[in-house]
């Protein structure tokens, strides 16, 4: 039931609207709280250096290093920006904060760093050995843009935690799908030790799936047959934890581990079942 | 001398005078911890703090923290000095080392304080760009 209403995407930036108009009256009955980011400084820049990588589920291509993270934010009373994503805040309450926001689909890393490889092909039959041996294939990943999506995030927190509830849709005709999110984290304090677990799930729909992780029949090979790939869900579980040396330097560690939807992982393209995201070094912030 | 000089060298000692009687010997002041880190769960941090001072000059010190008008402790005629002392903390203050009744520092140490909450939740957003995996 909640699956077939998720597929109903057509209406997901009605769904958006929607919602960003409930949350401009939640903010207007409620009076809206204070003003964001005035007590603040409006800059966050930081740099984080040590040794990390990304795994890539798709076939043929290489884990991502990561061996710098930056951190590059700014935070107005309604706009922000916050690596790469531009967002307008529209409610800011007690209890929750909820901003429209355009970022960058961030599937579309994966198909960044491809090697071609040259397969073998034989055919078979009854079990018997192959009897005739075709030329090697070049097999190589697809390209893939960068989509630029539109959508509603809204954080929500308590003393039991925190929460975020996203709701992305492509707004630039690249793959014409959507996203949604849920988090939900919990930091906890001791000392200068801090960690910060985290569980979540994305629900990313059957235009969205296809896109990057189906093989499209202009793709189509022997060695890449065409393959289809429907909504699904996405879970993931993380860890990030921080030792403060000072107010500016910290030791930094986090570990994320995503399990792919079975329509991502049944493809032909992906060859990992997983994305695991792990991270340690020195951070600073300015 | 000429007159005009004279002048200056006595205008130069009446400038000079209040404040070199005024100046207090430097000093070495060193605490631990220096940093208290807080958040929704720990409004404040609870603790002891181990204080010591140095210096080569015997003189009367006496140890003052920034959020307190009265000294900590004094030293009469002393080099040095340790103190231990419980807090709560929840904002930033000084140590500071100085004679008795005086406003001059001779030695201060902040003690910080860092705040992992924010009042902007938007600060806390998670993100997942490849690069970021803080």
């Amino acid at each position: 039931m909640l699956f077939s209403i998720m597929r109903a995407h057509q209406n997901l930036l009605k769904i958006a609207a929607l919602w960003s108009l409930a949350a401009m009256a939640c903010g207007q009955a409620a009076g809206t709280g204070p003003a964001p980011g005035t007590a603040e400084k409006s800059w966050r820049l930081g740099a984080a250096f040590g040794y990390g990588q990304r795994t890539n589920p798709l076939i043929q291509s290489d884990d991502i290093p990561v061996l710098v993270d930056l951190d590059i934010a700014w935070f107005g009373k309604r706009w922000f920006f916050d690596n790469g994503d531009l967002g307008f805040t529209m409610h800011e309450g007690a209890r929750s904060t909820t901003s429209l926001v355009a970022r960058v689909n961030s599937d579309r890393v994966f198909f960044a760093k491809t090697n071609t490889r040259y397969v073998q092909l034989g055919y078979a039959a009854n079990g018997v050995p192959p009897a005739q041996l075709i030329n090697p294939a070049p097999v190589e990943p697809p390209d893939r843009d960068y989509a630029i999506e539109l959508g509603v995030e809204s954080l929500i927190d308590g003393d039991w935690g925190a929460a975020t509830l996203r709701a992305f849709h492509d707004v630039s005709g690249t793959h014409r799908g959507y996203e949604l999110a849920a988090y939900y984290s919990r930091r906890f304090t001791t000392g200068r030790f801090s960690f910060e677990p985290t569980v979540g799930a994305s629900y990313k729909s059957d235009r969205l799936n296809d896109y990057y992780w189906g093989v499209h029949p202009d793709e189509a090979s022997i060695a890449l047959p065409e393959y289809h790939a429907g909504a699904g869900l996405n879970f993931e579980g993380g860890l990030v934890a921080n030792y403060y040396f000072s107010r500016n330097l910290r030791f930094a560690m986090s570990v994320n581990y995503e399990r792919l939807s079975d329509e991502i992982v049944g493809s032909p393209l992906t060859e990992e079942n997983h994305v695991l995201a792990y991270f340690s070094g020195l951070a600073w912030t300015f | 001398m000429p007159k005009h000089v004279r002048l200056m060298v006595l205008w130069a000692f009446a400038v000079g005078l209040p404040a070199a009687a005024a100046d207090v010997p430097a000093a070495r002041l060193v605490v631990k911890p220096l940093l208290c880190v807080t958040d929704r769960d720990t409004p404040a941090c609870s603790m002891t703090f181990e204080i010591r001072w140095k210096s080569e000059v015997a003189a009367d010190y006496c140890l003052n923290d920034s959020a307190q008008p009265a000294p900590l402790r004094c030293w009469p005629g002393a080099t040095t000095g340790t103190h231990s002392q419980p807090r709560e903390v929840n904002e930033a203050f000084y140590y500071w080392l100085g004679i008795p009744g005086g406003a001059q520092r001779a030695a201060e140490v902040k003690i910080d304080v860092l705040r992992l909450d924010s009042a902007d939740r938007r600060r806390e957003r998670r993100m997942r760009h490849v690069w970021d995996v803080l």
